[in-house]
Formats: C-alpha cells, sequence, structure tokens
C-alpha cells in the first residue's frame, strides 16, 4: 500500500543515479524507518560509504530558524543519530545551539503527518494513495482560477524562488511566513539608512556593547553567530573583555550576561538611545559629517529627559554615552522579539542613528548581507482578511502554523476555513493543518534536497542523509507534480523531479559563479554544506527622514488604570516561535533563565507579587481586551514592576509532548491590529486576578544562591589583570584566606603519603602509563545558553523524565547549567547571574567509587569514573557521596517511555540505553574517547591533541570548553587549565576533580 | 530402629543434699559410670561429681582463628586477583578487612562452638539410660547400669541416700 | 537475687506456669496475629508494585538517594541489640534481672534484624541482583568491593543473624526438652524433635553451660560492632551530617536505647496476656528504665556533640546542615527526635515513672517514634542539603514508603507472635537454676 508506492519509485537505474550522485543516496539503500523494517535489503554491493558500524557525515543546512545554520548530520547504518555545526559554515563555524540539536526529534518526531490526508464529508480525515492526493489538488488549482493564497514558512532559497514564481504563474498570491520576522528593524533601515535591508552584526570586533532589548543570544536574527561573536569579545582574554550593558525591561538571558543591566520602563529604551546618540554627537568629534544634521533633533534628548522616562540615573546615561563612544568599534543592538512595542521601529531607528554617530555602521554593522526575514505579520493579517472576504478558492499552506502563531483576535483560523479548499504541505500536524482539506506530509528538512540563503554570500545546501522516515514527499516534487495534473499555466513547471529542478538552478548559479564544472561546483558544494562568498560590506549614508521626529512613550491597547500592567509575549531561547513544544528536549531542558520545563508561566515582580499575596505556582488569570489565559506565577525580580512577561511558546492544540501541560499560548492575550508591519509582542495592557489554585512549578533549581561555597566564582577585570587566583580574590574580599589547616607535626607525618598511596595502586592495567583525561570550563565565555545540555541529551542517550518527574527532582541532565542568583537583595543592588556548567568532575580522588558495593563505580586506567551499567544494582551509595551530584538514576523504565517510536530510531548506537534502576552519569563521551583511539591505532599513529572532543565542547557557541589530555603538556587543555583564573569546585574536599573552571571576570559598571 | 535400653537402677531424688550423698556414696562404691539427671546445672551436683571444665573451649578459639585468617585472606586475595582501583584508595587495604575478618571469627567461632558441644556431648552421653519426665521439671534423677544381681544393693545405697523412688528396669 | 522471682515458687510451678503459655492461644492473640499478618500482606503487595515499576514510586526526589527505606533498616537493626545486649552481655556480667526476661528479648532480636535484612535489598534500583553484593564465584569472577561499608554491612548483618540464632536455639533446648515432657501427642513429637535428643544429664550440662558462655562471650562485640558497622554506611561518606567520628558510638547507644524501648513495648502487653506478672516484675522494668535513662542520656550528649562540632568547626557545609536540621524544612523531624529522644529519657529520673507500666508503655511508644525519626533525620535531611545547593530538594514519602514500613511491623509481630505461643518466652532452666532445691528437712 503506502509505502508500496515509494519502494515501486526506487528502480535499480534511478537508485544507481541517486547514488552516483553522492553518497546522501545511499541511505536509500541501508535506511531503515520504522514502516520499511520488513523490506530491508542485506549489501549485495557495499557502498563505500556505509561501513556498518562508521558513522558518516553529511553536510546539510538547519532551518530550525532564520539563521540557517550550517550543520553536519552523524549517520549511522544510514540514520541520523545526531547533528554538529559544519566547521566550514560562515554562520555557526562548527558549533549549533539547543534547537539545532533538536532537529532530530522534528526528523523522527511520532506527531509527524504520515501518509497523504483527505477531509471526509464526516469532517474526519483519511489516509489517501499520493497519486490521489496530487490528482485531488491539481483539479482544485485548475478550477482556482488563480485564486490561490500560499503561505510558506520556508526560508529563502530554491523551492521559495520555485514557489514565487508558481504562485505568480497561478495568479495566486504568495507570503513568505515567519512569526518573527524582524520587521521593525527592517523598517527602521528603511527609515534611518533608506535601506530596506537586516545588516550582519559583527559582535566579535566589538569593544563595547549595548543592547536595548535585542536578545542576541537567544532568538535575535542569528543567535548562534552573535553567541560565538560575543564571547571572542567579552569573554576574557590577554587581559581585556568588552563591555555589555543591556538596557530593557526584563533581565533576558542576553541581559544575564552583561556587565550591567539596567531594568527600564517598558517602552523607554528608545529615549536612553536618543539621549546616548546626544550626548556622543554634542560631545565628542569624529562622528560622520552628515550627522550633524541631527544635532538640532537630538540636543532636546537630553539625558534627564531620558532619565526620567527610563527611570535611570542621568549621569548614569551620560557616562555609559561617553564609554560607548570612547571604545570603537562599538555596538549597539535593538529589535527584539520580546520589546517589539509599537515604538519597536523608533527605537532600533534610535540604535541605528547611535550607531552611525559612534561611527560603527561600516564597522559593527555591516549592510550589504541583508539577512533573511519574513513578509511580516501585516501581511499575513491582511491575506486572512483576503480569505475572510472570499478572495481565495485555494490556501496552501507550507511549513508554517499561523493558526497557532498569530493572536486569536486575529481568528486566522476562522478566516482560512472560509477558503474553500485548504491544503498543507506540512512535517507535522499542528494546529494549521487541523483546519485543511487536504493535508499532504513533506520531507523534513534532513530528507530532501534542498537550498537556503540565510543572506547573501551563503547558499546553503540540504541533501536527503537518509531513507525518509515517513510515507512523505519533497515539497518541490509535489509542486511540480500538481503542475502537471493542473496544467494550464503550471505545465511550464515540468522539472523531471525537484532534484533534477534544484540541479538546473545550480548550475546557473554555478555558471554565475563563474565555474565551468557545473557537476563538480555541486560535488564541492554538497561536501562544504554550500558555497560561501564574501559580500561587499554597502555603506551608508543617512536617508532624508532619518532626523528622529522625536520620542513619545509607545501606545498601548487596553485601559490604563490600577492594577494593569504591561504585558510582555517573549520568545524563549528554547521553544523559539513554539516549534520546539514538541521536541521533548526542548521541553525537558530548563529554561536558561527561569529554570522552568515543560509549562508555562506568568513572571511578576516581587512587589507585585507581595501586593498581591502570591507565591510561586499559584495560577494567577491573567485578562487583556482580547482574552485571558491561566497560568502559574513566578515571582522574578527581573522585570520592572510594570510588566508581566509570559514566554510564547506552548499552547498549542496538537502539536504537544503528552508528558508536560499543554501550557497557554501567550498570544491569546495581543490585539490583532499590525504595527508598521509587525505584531508588537509588547503593548497590551493586562489585570492579574488570583485563583487560589496551584500548579508546582517544574523548575530544575534547588536553591539559587550559592550561600559562599564558591561553586561559580568571579573575578574583577582588576583581579583578572594582576593574574589572582578566586582564592586569592575571596581572600582579598575578606573571605577566608588560604591556610594550613594541619599541625607540624601533622604535616610531617603527611610527607609523601600521597605518594605511598599511589604506590599501593600500581597494579594491572593501573600500572601502565595512560592518558588522563580533563576539561576546563571557562565561566567568562559561557553563557548559559544549554546548547552543550541537548548536545549531550542527543549524544548520550540521555532520556526525558517528564513534568511529574522533574517536579521530584529527577530530570536525568548528565551536564547541568546551574544559574546563581547574586545580589538583587537590597533595593538598587543589581540582580546579577552566575553561571556553572555542572557535569561528572570525573575525580581523581572520586568519593563515588570505594562505595559501590559491586564495583560498578570504579576508576578507570585512564582516569575516568567508570561506571558499569549492567553490574550496577542501584544501591545509589554512590550519588549519595558524590559531593557535585552529578550521578543520575533510572527510577523507573525511563528508556521505556523517553523514546516513542520513531523517536527511538535517534539513539546513538555508540551508547548504551540505560534500563530501570542503575545509575547513570557523565562519561567525558567515553565512546568518543575509544572511538579517537582506536582510529589512532588503524592509522598506527599516537592519539593526537583534538582528536577526542565532547559533545558538550563540539556544540558550544562560545567556545567555553576545552578537552583534552592533562599529561600531554602541549595539550589545548594544559594551556587552558593553567589560566591563574581556574579553580576547583570545593577543591577542599581533596577529590581532585579533572575539571577545570575559569572563573567568570566581571567588569562592574555603575548606574 | 531404637536403641537397645540399657539395664540399670533409675532413683528419683526431691531434695538436693540427698543426691549428693547419693552420688558420693555411689563413688565410694567405685562407680563413676552413672549419670545425673537435673532440671537445670547445680553446683552442688556438679562439686559431688568433680565435673572439670568442658573442652568445648577450644573448638570455638581455633573456629575463631581459622575465621580470622578466611576473613583477611579472602580479602585480599579477592582485591588482588581483579585490581580494581576506586578512589584512589590502595588496591589492597587492610584497615578496611578488619571488619570482614571480625565477623568471620565471629561466626565460625560461633558454629564451631556449638558443633563442638553437639560432638562432646555425644561423644560422652550413653544412648538408651532410662529416663523420666520429671527430671526436667523439679526432680534430680541418678540411673545406675547395673545387672539384675547387683540391683538389690544398688536400689538398697540409693533409698539409703535419700531417693524418693527408686526402679529396677531390665 | 531474691527480689528476681517471686518468693513462693517452687521448679514446678516454674514449668507449670511457662509450659502453661504454650496453650491454646486466646481470641485477643488470634485478633493480634490476623492484624500482623494482613500488614504484612500489605508490605508484601507494595513491594511487588516495586518490582513491576520501579522504585520511583517511592518518595525518592534527589539528592535524596536513601529515605524511608534505610530509615526503617537502620531502625530494625538497632532494635535488635538491645536484645543481645539483655541476653549476652548482661549474661556476661551475671546481672540476674535479665533473666526472666532475655528470652523474650533476644527472640525479639532475630525477628527484628530479619525484618532488617529485607531492606537493603528492597531499597536496591535492581533487586533481583541482590546476591551480587555476596563473594560468589560468577562468570566473570568478579568479586564484591570489599572496601564498601555496604558490603562490611552485608557481613555485618549476616553474622549478627546467624550468631543471634544459634545463641537463641541453643538457649531454648533445655527448655524445650522440660516441654517436651509436660507435652502429650502431637506436640511431643515436635517439642521431641527440637529438643535435640536433650535430657539433662551431667554431661550435657558440662558442654553445654560452656558452650553457651562462649557464644555469650561472642555475641557481645556483636552488640558493639553490628551497629557501629551500619553507622559507618554514613561515616564512612562525605555527606555533611554523616561524616562523624563520633558516629559508632553514637548509633550503638541510640540501637540500644530504641531496642530497650521495643522490649517495654513488647513485654508490657505480653507478661499480661501469658499471665507471667509474677515473673516478670517491677523490679525488671525498673532495671530496663536505667538502661533507658543510661542510652538516653549518651544520646543526649550525641546530639549536643553533633551541633556543638559543627559550629566548631567552621565548616560551612556542616552548619548549613545543622542550622537546617533544627530550623530548615524538615525541623519538625528534627525537634521530634531530640524531645522523643534527649529529653522524654529524663523521666526515668524518677523512680514514679520507672515503675507505672501505663506511663513506661506510652514513653516506649515515644522512644519508637523518635529513634524512627532520628534515623530519618540522620539520613534524609543531611542529604536533603549537601554541598551542592542547586541540587537541593525535600522528599516527600509515598505510599509505597509506608506500605514497606506497615509490612515491616507486620512481618515482625507475626514472627514474635508465633514465637511466644510456640516456645518458652521465660527461660525455664535458667530461673530454677535461680531458685534453692529443696534440702531435708525442708530447710532452703
Amino acid at each position: 500500500m503506502a509505502d508500496e508506492t515509494t519502494e515501486s519509485t526506487l528502480d535499480r537505474r534511478k537508485f544507481l543515479t541517486v547514488l552516483g550522485v553522492t553518497g546522501g543516496g545511499a541511505a536509500v539503500l541501508s535506511g531503515c524507518s520504522t514502516d520499511k523494517v520488513q523490506k530491508l535489503i542485506p549489501y549485495l554491493v557495499q557502498s563505500e560509504d556505509q561501513v556498518p558500524g562508521v558513522a558518516t557525515f553529511y553536510a546539510s543546512t538547519c532551518t530550525e530558524c532564520p539563521a540557517g545554520c550550517g550543520v553536519h548530520v552523524r549517520t549511522r547504518e544510514g540514520r541520523a543519530v545526531k547533528l554538529e555545526g559544519n566547521p566550514d559554515h560562515p554562520v555557526n563555524a562548527g558549533t549549533l545551539c539547543a534547537r539545532g540539536q533538536a532537529a532530530l526529534q522534528g526528523l523522527y518526531n511520532p506527531g509527524r503527518v504520515r501518509t497523504p490526508l483527505a477531509r471526509q464529508a464526516d469532517g474526519s480525515f483519511k489516509a489517501i494513495s499520493w497519486d490521489d492526493a496530487i490528482a485531488l489538488l491539481g483539479g482544485k488549482l485548475a478550477a482556482a482560477q488563480g485564486k490561490v493564497a500560499v503561505v510558506t514558512g520556508t526560508g529563502r532559497g530554491t523551492f521559495s524562488d520555485l514557489l514565487a514564481s508558481w504562485t505568480r504563474a497561478l495568479g495566486g498570491k504568495l507570503v513568505r511566513y515567519e512569526p518573527f520576522d524582524f520587521e521593525p528593524v527592517r523598517a527602521a533601515n528603511r527609515q534611518v539608512f533608506g535601506l530596506d535591508q537586516i545588516p550582519a552584526h559583527d559582535f566579535a570586533k566589538a569593544q563595547y556593547i549595548v543592547s536595548f532589548g535585542a536578545d542576541f543570544l537567544e532568538t535575535w536574527l542569528s543567535p548562534t553567530e552573535y553567541q560565538r561573536g560575543f564571547a571572542a569579545a567579552h569573554g576574557y582574554h590577554d587581559g581585556h573583555m568588552a563591555r555589555h550593558v543591556s538596557f530593557a525591561p526584563r533581565l533576558s538571558l542576553t541581559a544575564m550576561n552583561a556587565d550591567r543591566h539596567f531594568t527600564v520602563r517598558p517602552g523607554s529604551e528608545a529615549a536612553v538611545a536618543l539621549a546616548m546618540a546626544g550626548v556622543i554627537l554634542a560631545e565628542r568629534s569624529g562622528a560622520p559629517s552628515d550627522a550633524s544634521g541631527l544635532k538640532a533633533v537630538l540636543a532636546a534628548w537630553t539625558p534627564e529627559k531620558a532619565a526620567e522616562a527610563s527611570g535611570l540615573s542621568a549621569d548614569g546615561i551620560r557616562r555609559i554615552a561617553r564609554e560607548f563612544a570612547s571604545a570603537s568599534p562599538s555596538l549597539a543592538v535593538a529589535g527584539g522579539v520580546g520589546s517589539q512595542h509599537r515604538g519597536a521601529v523608533q527605537l532600533c531607528a534610535a540604535v541605528n542613528i547611535l550607531n552611525y554617530v559612534a561611527g560603527n555602521v561600516g564597522q559593527t554593522v555591516l549592510f550589504g548581507a541583508d539577512l533573511q526575514a519574513g513578509d511580516g505579520y501585516a501581511v499575513l493579517a491582511q491575506l486572512a482578511d483576503g480569505m475572510a472576504g472570499g478572495q481565495y478558492a485555494v490556501a496552501i499552506v507550507h511549513e508554517a502554523n499561523p493558526a497557532y502563531a498569530t493572536p486569536r483576535s486575529l481568528d486566522f483560523a476562522g478566516k482560512f476555513s472560509k477558503v474553500p479548499f485548504k491544503v498543507a504541505l506540512a512535517v507535522f500536524a499542528n494546529d494549521t493543518t487541523r483546519f485543511c482539506d487536504l493535508v499532504l506530509p513533506i520531507h523534513h528538512a534532513l530528507e530532501r534536497w534542498d537550498d537556503l540563503r540565510p543572506r547573501n554570500g551563503v547558499a546553503s545546501l540540504m541533501q536527503p542523509v537518509m531513507q525518509p522516515v515517513f510515507d512523505s514527499q519533497a515539497a518541490g516534487d509535489v509542486v511540480l507534480k500538481v503542475s502537471q495534473k493542473a496544467g494550464g499555466p503550471l505545465a511550464a513547471f515540468n522539472a523531471p523531479s525537484w532534484e533534477a529542478y534544484l540541479r538546473q538552478a545550480w548550475a546557473a548559479f554555478a555558471k554565475q559563479q563563474g565555474s565551468a564544472d557545473a557537476d563538480g561546483f555541486w560535488r564541492a558544494a554538497l561536501a562544504r554544506g554550500g558555497v560561501f562568498t564574501p559580500v561587499a560590506p554597502v555603506s551608508v549614508r543617512l536617508a532624508a527622514g532619518a532626523a528622529p521626529s522625536g520620542w513619545q512613550a509607545p501606545a498601548l491597547d487596553g485601559t490604563e488604570g490600577a492594577g494593569s500592567f504591561v504585558l510582555s509575549a517573549y520568545p524563549t531561547s528554547m521553544l523559539y516561535d513554539g516549534r520546539g513544544a514538541n521536541r521533548p528536549w526542548l521541553r525537558e531542558m530548563s529554561d536558561p533563565v527561569t529554570k522552568i520545563t515543560w509549562h508555562s508561566w506568568v513572571e511578576i515582580h516581587p512587589d507585585v507579587a507581595a501586593r498581591m499575596d502570591v507565591q510561586d505556582g499559584e495560577i494567577l488569570m491573567v485578562t487583556s481586551p482580547h482574552g485571558s489565559i491561566e497560568a502559574p506565577a513566578l515571582v522574578y525580580a527581573g522585570i520592572h514592576p510594570d510588566l508581566v512577561a509570559i514566554p510564547l511558546g506552548l499552547g498549542h492544540a496538537t502539536l504537544n509532548d503528552a508528558r508536560g501541560s499543554a501550557g497557554i499560548n501567550a498570544l491569546d492575550l495581543l490585539g490583532s491590529q499590525p504595527s508598521d508591519g509587525f505584531l508588537p509582542y509588547t503593548g497590551t495592557r493586562v489585570t492579574l486576578a488570583t485563583t487560589g489554585r496551584f500548579h508546582q512549578l517544574a523548575r530544575t533549581e534547588g536553591t539559587p544562591r550559592q550561600l559562599g561555597r564558591g561553586l561559580s566564582d568571579a573575578l574583577t577585570l582588576d583581579q583578572a589583570r594582576k593574574g589572582m587566583t578566586p582564592a586569592l580574590a575571596a581572600a582579598e574580599g575578606g573571605g577566608h584566606p588560604e591556610e594550613e589547616v594541619n599541625t607540624e607535626r601533622e604535616v610531617q607525618a603527611l610527607e609523601g603519603w600521597r605518594e605511598r598511596q599511589q604506590q599501593k595502586t600500581q597494579l594491572g592495567a593501573y600500572a601502565e602509563d595512560h592518558p588522563r583525561w580533563g576539561m576546563a570550563v571557562d565561566l567568562s565565555r559561557c553563557t548559559g545558553c544549554s546548547a552543550c545540555v541537548a548536545a549531550c541529551y542527543a549524544e548520550n542517550n540521555i532520556p526525558t523524565v517528564g513534568e511529574a518527574e522533574i517536579l521530584r527532582g529527577r530530570e536525568m541532565t548528565w551536564i547541568r547549567i546551574e544559574r546563581y542568583w547574586e545580589g538583587g537583595e537590597e533595593q538598587g543592588e543589581p540582580l546579577e547571574a552566575r553561571f556553572l556548567p555542572m557535569m561528572c568532575q570525573q575525580c581523581a580522588n572520586a568519593p563515588c567509587e570505594p562505595v559501590c558495593p559491586v564495583y560498578a563505580a570504579y576508576h578507570t586506567a585512564d582516569g575516568l569514573n567508570g561506571q558499569v551499567y549492567n553490574r550496577c544494582v542501584g544501591t545509589r551509595y554512590c550519588s549519595n557521596n558524590c559531593p557535585y551530584k552529578v550521578r543520575y538514576f533510572n527510577w523507573f523504565a525511563y528508556n521505556r517511555t523517553a523514546f516513542p517510536e520513531p523517536l527511538n530510531l535517534q539513539l546513538n548506537p555508540d551508547v548504551t540505553v540505560r534500563a530501570r534502576g542503575v545509575m547513570e552519569k557523565c562519561t567525558f563521551c567515553v565512546q568518543r574517547i575509544r572511538g579517537a583511539q582506536n582510529t589512532a591505532r588503524l592509522e598506527d599513529r599516537p592519539l593526537a591533541d583534538g582528536d577526542v572532543i565532547t559533545a558538550c565542547a563540539q556544540a558550544c557557541p562560545s567556545g567555553a570548553i576545552a578537552f583534552g589530555n592533562v599529561k600531554d603538556d602541549a595539550s589545548r587543555i594544559n594551556t587552558v587549565a593553567r589560566d591563574s583564573r581556574g579553580y576547583h569546585v570545593f577543591e577542599d574536599l581533596n577529590v581532585r576533580p579533572s575539571v577545570t573552571y575559569l572563573a567568570r571576570v566581571l567588569d562592574p559598571v555603575e548606574a | 530402629m531404637p536403641t537397645r535400653k540399657v539395664p540399670g537402677v533409675l532413683a528419683s531424688f526431691v531434695h538436693i543434699d540427698a543426691a549428693c550423698d547419693a552420688i558420693r556414696s555411689l563413688q565410694g562404691k567405685g562407680r563413676r559410670d552413672f549419670t545425673v539427671y537435673s532440671a537445670a546445672p547445680n553446683h552442688e551436683i556438679e562439686e559431688a561429681l568433680g565435673i572439670t571444665n568442658s573442652p568445648v573451649r577450644l573448638f570455638t578459639l581455633f573456629g575463631g582463628l581459622i575465621g580470622c585468617a578466611a576473613g583477611f585472606g579472602m580479602t585480599i586475595w579477592m582485591s588482588r586477583d581483579w585490581p580494581l582501583l576506586v578512589g584512589g584508595k590502595p588496591i589492597a587495604p587492610i584497615p578496611p578487612y578488619v571488619v570482614m575478618a571480625f565477623e568471620l571469627t565471629v561466626l565460625i567461632g560461633a558454629f564451631s562452638t556449638v558443633a563442638g558441644m553437639m560432638f562432646l556431648a555425644m561423644r560422652d552421653g550413653t544412648p538408651g539410660l532410662a529416663y523420666d519426665p520429671a527430671f526436667s521439671d523439679d526432680r534430680i534423677g541418678i540411673f545406675v547400669p547395673a545387672g539384675a544381681d547387683q540391683a538389690g544393693t544398688l536400689a538398697e545405697l540409693l533409698r539409703s541416700a535419700g531417693a524418693t523412688e527408686v526402679r529396677h528396669d531390665a | 537475687m531474691a527480689a528476681t522471682v517471686h518468693h513462693a515458687q517452687t521448679h514446678a510451678d516454674v514449668t507449670r506456669d511457662v509450659v502453661a503459655t504454650l496453650g491454646t492461644p486466646g481470641r485477643g492473640y488470634n485478633l493480634m496475629l490476623a492484624a500482623a499478618v494482613s500488614a504484612f500482606l500489605i508490605g508484601a503487595g507494595t513491594f511487588v508494585m516495586l518490582l513491576k515499576d520501579g522504585l520511583g514510586l517511592a518518595g525518592y526526589s534527589p539528592p535524596v538517594m536513601w529515605s524511608v527505606y534505610i530509615t526503617t533498616f537502620v531502625f530494625w537493626v538497632g532494635i535488635g541489640h538491645a536484645g543481645t545486649l539483655i541476653s549476652a552481655i548482661l549474661f556476661l556480667f551475671r546481672s540476674p534481672w535479665r533473666t526472666a526476661v532475655y528470652r523474650a528479648t533476644e527472640a525479639m532480636t532475630v525477628f527484628a534484624v530479619m525484618t532488617a535484612g529485607l531492606f537493603p535489598i528492597i531499597h536496591i534500583g535492581r533487586q533481583w541482583f541482590f546476591y551480587w553484593l555476596l563473594p560468589y564465584p560468577n562468570s566473570r569472577w568478579l568479586w564484591p568491593n570489599f572496601k564498601s561499608p555496604l558490603i562490611w554491612d552485608v557481613f555485618a548483618i549476616s553474622t549478627y543473624l546467624t550468631v543471634s540464632t544459634t545463641f537463641l536455639v541453643v538457649g531454648l533446648v533445655p527448655d524445650v526438652g522440660a516441654a517436651r515432657d509436660k507435652m502429650t501427642g502431637w506436640r511431643k513429637q515436635v517439642y521431641s524433635m527440637f529438643a535435640f535428643g536433650w535430657k539433662g544429664t551431667q554431661h550435657q550440662w558440662r558442654h553445654y553451660t560452656r558452650a553457651y558462655l562462649y557464644l555469650a562471650a561472642l555475641a557481645t562485640p556483636l552488640v558493639l560492632s553490628v551497629h557501629s558497622v551500619v553507622s559507618w554506611d554514613f561515616a564512612m561518606s562525605i555527606v555533611p551530617g554523616w561524616h562523624g567520628t563520633i558516629f559508632a558510638p553514637y548509633f550503638v547507644a541510640g540501637a540500644i536505647y530504641s531496642g530497650v524501648g521495643m522490649v517495654l513495648t513488647l513485654l508490657i502487653p505480653l507478661r499480661k496476656a501469658l499471665k507471667l506478672e509474677h515473673m516478670i516484675t517491677e523490679y525488671h522494668f525498673d532495671n530496663l528504665c536505667k538502661l533507658t535513662l543510661l542510652t538516653g542520656s549518651i544520646l543526649f550528649y550525641a546530639y549536643a556533640m553533633e551541633y556543638f562540632v559543627a559550629w566548631y568547626s567552621g565548616n560551612t557545609f556542616e552548619q548549613t546542615t545543622f542550622w537546617r536540621r533544627a530550623f530548615g524544612p524538615q525541623w519538625w523531624a528534627g525537634w521530634t527526635m531530640i524531645i522523643c529522644n534527649a529529653f522524654v529519657s529524663q523521666l526515668f529520673w524518677f523512680r514514679k515513672v520507672r515503675t507505672n507500666l501505663t506511663a513506661l508503655f506510652v514513653i516506649s511508644i515515644f522512644i519508637n517514634i523518635g529513634m524512627w525519626f532520628e534515623r530519618w533525620v540522620i539520613i534524609a535531611s543531611s542529604m536533603a542539603n549537601d554541598f551542592d545547593p542547586w541540587a537541593w530538594q525535600v522528599p516527600v514519602p509515598t505510599w509505597a514508603d509506608w506500605g514497606i514500613l506497615l509490612g515491616s511491623f507486620g512481618w515482625f509481630g507475626m514472627y514474635f507472635l508465633l514465637f511466644a505461643r510456640t516456645f518458652p518466652v521465660v527461660a525455664i532452666q535458667e530461673i530454677k537454676e535461680m531458685i534453692p532445691m529443696p534440702r531435708k528437712g525442708g530447710a532452703h
């Protein structure tokens, strides 16, 4: 039946042509997926790039957000098991964020559409064959006479071009829809520079970074790239680090990584930016000549006014303005989704001017790249009205979920339903497919040929890395086949296949790139992951209408009055626009800021909580003129008292994971009115009401204070420059100085004791010479983004346990990001965050080992704390005795519940899936260590530094984690770990951990 | 199969001193082979019989020593048999193994003590002697193995010592 | 010596009264037995659920990896110690008052340790592999880790169970003999079997008395060692609140304290039910109370010392642990332990209290509760806040915890009740040993 069709299309000749093109086709041979197991074909002809037990890597492109990072897909036996960053790719340079890692759980998601579905008379869906589906759609299109609306969520690329010309041929309307369209940035650039573009930002080059609510470490434009740049600039390196100041109403992850975060009144950021620009322009020469025209306007925007508007001190604004200007090049950014209020364009314009007068444009703000973004909310809203108005006979939604991602007040679903025939080309059954008459399962990005142009100069390729998991087809093939069926104007689209079409397009591209050999060009591009060419920066000048009209507080809808708050619906770095909601990893990995998993919450300020007598977890009813939602309260000192913040991304009708609460969709509270073409995510007034009901917060946080235990240490810039160790600094800061606790005689008695003990351990394998593995984590680079956690989940088959178990503190994160709060207790004292990635410290004197009665926990010859799952009986004594609490116990058969088919296909065959009742923990990716050692042995060479890299170190966009053999004196790990900032957590316990932390460096900024 | 009954005279006493007199006079007659029953250990009887310390303590001693050796031997050998390093401690440290040595000392010591007791009691005792349930209650019993010929005189002796009841069963 | 047994008693009375307790049980007894059995069945059912679904059913929240099960394990091991103390140590000290009560307490020991022995198996993640802790030659010739306190535990507990059982059985032999001689019919057959051919000849007595003495001598160090080893399960770790040199004596004192508490709880109703008031008298309870007072005061000292050391050490981890023990989220448990153990035991300074059986019974219940909470506090509340604050959690026991706890009482009660009806709960021959035998002319 269903899979018969795919099988029959796969005749030998086609197979060979595929194989001829790339190893990607080989996946067809060896690929396994749930519904084809009975059709496994043995290796008759061993394909050269499919060796059982050996991983094959394919270059591809991540489609989890518009940034378009390059990935390497690790496949085993024709099955994708891990996503890793593509080192050649200009966007992410070998790293990958948590969302990117989780793309695999999209590929293998049980919620995927498995076969074409057609709506029946009774409203139910019925599985139909592809031929029928194509025929049905073709017929409808032929009959539609161009009254066709197309919404696509796919990025800029050959397919979107095809779709564009296709829709044009039809005479229909196409909308490229990204919920986070960053329209304000684009609009502001139009206004200030007369350039309809989104520039690239060079954080690495910046000496001073000011963020006006642009969460560039979370969801803003190209987070992974920016995090890399930020770490390079802001991470302490030979005596230097860039400053980072943040002005925003809410302490986001980005703001938590600032040297100083100022909580400003919602909507007043623009005033501060203008004031800063004014100060710079008034006091400093060297601003571009054409900026002088602004003097007059900006003079009106004194720091005093800004201070009044924002609630900051005028002197502070002045000082920061001067610092910003003197530290050249600097960089100011704005326009994050969370701070998109009705004044967002003004804000971005003000920031553009600030950058311009500080001479950053062309230095750190680089026009010409033009980062891709969607068409903007207004266009979609317009389309929806058209649908309601009966302008369309057929509506096609491709890889988008507008019914979820638009405010309920827009009633997209209702308007959409008015279209006679609605088609979804969807990977997942989501809130939009529910309303469709025909649902066509299309290939996931990892199953199809495709390309993406996230910005000028980056043409990134995708290739099928394995046999499709379900009976899906490439959207391109669907379009081409339908065109043939529909005929008429569409008859022109007659490529033999989508792949052929793509190859044609690339042949043209090759010519354009001046390459004669199209095939060679294509192969090289495939191998490299795409074609990456430098872009000449476009120099810009101020446009005519650049001068700001002046600032006034952005308008809010809803009635002002007692007990009314400004709502900020902000995206989290895990769920983004909601497409993460069906990825168990992203649901269980706690939000980096609040450390909440699985459910929605409402952030309110402690003063408000005190006033309303609300505690954490008490369910609040939030009401706006457009609707109301109920969610548990999180009392959070990091937001402005006037603000109520609710994360986006949950509250789906279908897209979900049953082991967590469905949550709520903050968009239900927003008005549908666009502002300057975008949706104001901040800009609605809401009121709060207590319900008296509770929903315990599923947090991974125990106690968020360090209690002076020196877990996540920090030094001031001066101390770091003096080369002080954290211990010394603590002593200076009035802490306990280092002192010898033993008496003279005791010291003598201890003389050589450790050596004698060592002697008694030299037996069997321990007598031989082995490497000793070590890790170093630079806390001045770590931003707490949790990419390492995702990588660890993927690499080590870590089960997700679900909300109920999280409430008992039973999460299994082998590596966790501990987020401690500092300060924020007295009035005016800033609330600061400290991050500490905590994984097994692989202690030399490991307390966990000797207490195990059965040697399940033991010391390997190369210095790891081995954990033999098969031997473990589960006394859990090792965990009791672990001061770092990094051992995790399988209380239930998590391995049975965490990987519902086909998610189990993602499991890494190199790593045991742990059974119920055994203890597990970080292994320093021992499978990778052994793999590298075997390769070295096969190539008959010693293991070189860098041969082994753990999943966490590999993924880290900040490059905060170093790993290697500490016995090799030249190794990178040694150079890093010997930094004066290096320290061990709980050093006094004499467990001698193998993980060295480099203290964070603080560059305090006075207000 | 039932053990063959030993013919003899069985006397039963209420009074302790009477029983002791009987014992002494029997010893005066050069008898050593008689058996005394009592419901509880009694010093007067022991003195009269001149009971010496039981050699059972030797069993205890050697049992204990064997246990101690076994304890150290097992732990040290097993640790070295498959050397596994834990917590940077020596492969076969002595201090923790004292615990196993101690426990086995007590365990095997106790076993051999009980075994010794059983062995010795069986060695000294003779099966098939006449017995009366009252002996486990409040009577003291003396059984003297004797053929029909001596029975009369023995019965007389015991009765004169103060036996409340004497019977001869062949 | 005179006070130890009632004057107007002869050997015959002793045999008669004690053997009388072996008669057909009354209604009250049957009800209690039924209750015990059903409690045990609840526990068994819970265990089946644990086997089926996993330990997650119990109220563990990491970092609290041990909670109700290990607490109850230590509780029951502790109970045992009083029995051996009374039967072995007091025997060596020739302390006459033990005679009437030691049989019952010794039986309590055996059954308490039998109960405790279940818990290490119940609490592990893969119960079906518990035997991997034993040094048996397996296919890989991999031996257990003798450096682990848990292996010491295996040896200590199994030795303790075996030796105390042996001690009990050996002590029983002459009495079973006596019982046999009073029985008729099938009962006689059964008792004859367990009498091992006991006749009370001078040879048997000669070796028996010696052997018993040496067994007592061997059992004596166990009283001190077993709970020391159990305490090292904790003291050998580095967990703040566990890692204390005071632990061994502290635990032994606690064990005896709790044991005597349980002895009181059991004996007070038992002597009534079995009509042994004239054998187990005020005098015995008075002495038991003094023992409780002593050990209770040692505990008082230990508690005070723990807090002092935490403060004096200047170690922030210790300090936090003990601060939270008194004022943290589980403050109520901490205070239950201190009040029930340190303070309640001080009531025994007053003779009035020591001789008022009702008061004694109530207090003994407090002692049991207090000692259970002592272990809970040491284990769960210490682990709930150790080195890494990020991991801190407060455990909340679930039905699975309470089910097993209840079951353990059922299991223990079941055995104890059966024993009390099947074997002489008062040592016949030792009491007789203390009653002078009649002499000619009736002079005592």
